[in-house]
């Protein structure tokens, strides 16, 4: 009986404490479609705009630090509702991956070597972020992958949460959730517009941003290529499930050693580089 | 968060997924409940398992796996599943996630500008390095594959 009234008390006390979450969350959304996407055309660059995209931004202006509307807490709790709800979200593509399990097998292979693909964060960004300055423990933790939530996970377990390479991880991650669904529907219209990439193969690499980043990409790429819509979400959601199963396994094996060792190679050539530098403006 | 606080989160989503639905992909909310409906077992099913099972593996990975074995040709409902979340728009779902962020940022600007540009920069190649070198992998495969 006690126990009955606590349960009940705790669902009354969370839905006085984040009805007007619920109810601005549903103006937003709702607006948002109502907007619907829009297509800009810089000369070869598509940008697609698509729905959630207005609904990120009015949120963010919404929130205390702009116009106020919603206090600090409940901005965290619709944080905490956001990593409840995406579960929706990946119901939705594991079904549309699970209806669609001959063509997955068939392209099957391309999906898991795909992870692969990974490295080509650590090569392009690691120089970068050692001539920015960043401390080297926070390059391991920001380029070792795309730092998903199963990343923080990962380097919360080998280096801990309160790590320097933990610094690292969760700032991309923070990127990633701040801006990361604008950023990845830019860089699939660009990669998009290069024509160098079947929409198949652009439809997998969508999957290795998570949840709303996949979202993004996906939307934008269907914009772009209207008669590959289907495939496109169906291999960009069964190559975010991938990635969140092989993404830790990939991070921990290949990920993580691999920047540590060539995050020391850059940190070793720029140091060279300045000393070099010094003596020739003493000479 | 409890189970029962978690599942009224759920449900209450599924709501915000019926109304956008409705508006969005022009779909009744009497045509969208069943649907919503199954994408609610499968993630409170996805969360049970994740709380059952000691691996450290995020619950959406459970969820996923959950909605594929469901959906897929060895499930006996997998007809039903396919025909009732079909009429689910591919974004309903992902648009009330997204609501959600854009509120939950309203915090994060200010610290998030303090910790510099540098990261900034730093992701954008991180994530344009990721996506262009798994298209590059998954079109050589596809390739290699036939496929295309």
């Amino acid at each position: 009986m006690d126990n009955k009234n606590v349960q009940k008390n705790g669902l009354t006390k969370l839905l006085r404490n984040s009805y007007r979450v619920f109810i601005g969350t549903l103006v937003l959304a709702v607006i948002a479609e109502l907007i619907g996407s829009k297509t800009i055309r810089f000369g070869p660059l598509i940008i697609a705009i698509v729905p959630m995209m207005y609904s990120l931004v009015m949120g963010t202006v919404l929130g205390k630090d702009l116009l106020g509307f919603f206090t600090e807490e409940e901005s965290e709790t619709a944080s905490q509702f956001a990593s409840i709800a995406i579960s929706l979200f990946m119901a939705k593509l594991g079904i549309s991956a699970g209806g669609s399990f001959t063509e997955l097998v068939e392209v099957g292979p391309a999906l898991i070597l795909q992870e692969f693909g990974n490295i080509g964060t650590i090569f392009i960004s690691v120089p970068v972020a050692v001539a920015l300055g960043l401390g080297r423990k926070q390059i391991v933790g920001a380029t070792h992958s795309i730092n998903r939530e199963t990343n923080l996970a990962l380097i919360t377990s080998v280096y801990g949460g309160n790590s320097k390479e933990m610094e690292g991880t969760l700032s991309v991650y923070l990127v990633g959730t701040l801006i990361g669904t604008a950023i990845f529907g830019l860089i699939a219209s660009i990669t998009a517009s290069t024509n160098l990439f079947h929409p198949m193969a652009l439809g997998m690499a969508s999957g290795v941003g998570s949840g709303t980043r996949m979202a993004a990409a996906v939307a934008t790429l269907s914009e772009i290529y209207p008669e590959w819509t289907e495939q496109i979400s169906m291999l960009g959601g069964a190559s975010d499930v991938l990635t969140g199963i092989d993404g830790v396994i990939f991070g921990l094996f290949i990920g993580l050693p691999l920047t540590n060792k060539y995050t020391d190679f850059w940190i070793r050539r720029i140091k060279r580089k300045e000393i070099e530098g010094v003596e020739k403006n003493e000479n | 968060m409890k189970i029962n606080e978690w599942i009224l989160v759920i449900l209450l989503s599924g709501l915000i997924i019926l109304a956008v639905n409705l508006v969005g992909f022009q779909t009744s909310i009497i045509d969208s409940i069943p649907g919503v409906l199954i994408l609610s077992a499968i993630a409170l099913g996805g969360k049970l398992i994740s709380m059952i099972l000691p691996f450290k593996l995020p619950m959406i990975t459970y969820v996923s796996l959950l909605a594929i074995l469901v959906a897929s040709p060895i499930s006996p409902i997998s007809q039903l599943v396919l025909t009732h979340v079909g009429k689910i728009g591919f974004t309903a779902p992902s648009a009330v996630s997204v609501a959600y962020i854009g509120i939950s940022l309203g915090t994060r600007w200010k610290p998030f500008i303090r910790q510099g540009p540098k990261y900034i920069l730093v992701a954008i190649l991180v994530f344009a390095g990721t996506f262009v070198g798994s298209a590059l992998v998954a079109q050589i495969v596809l390739k290699l594959t036939g496929v295309i």
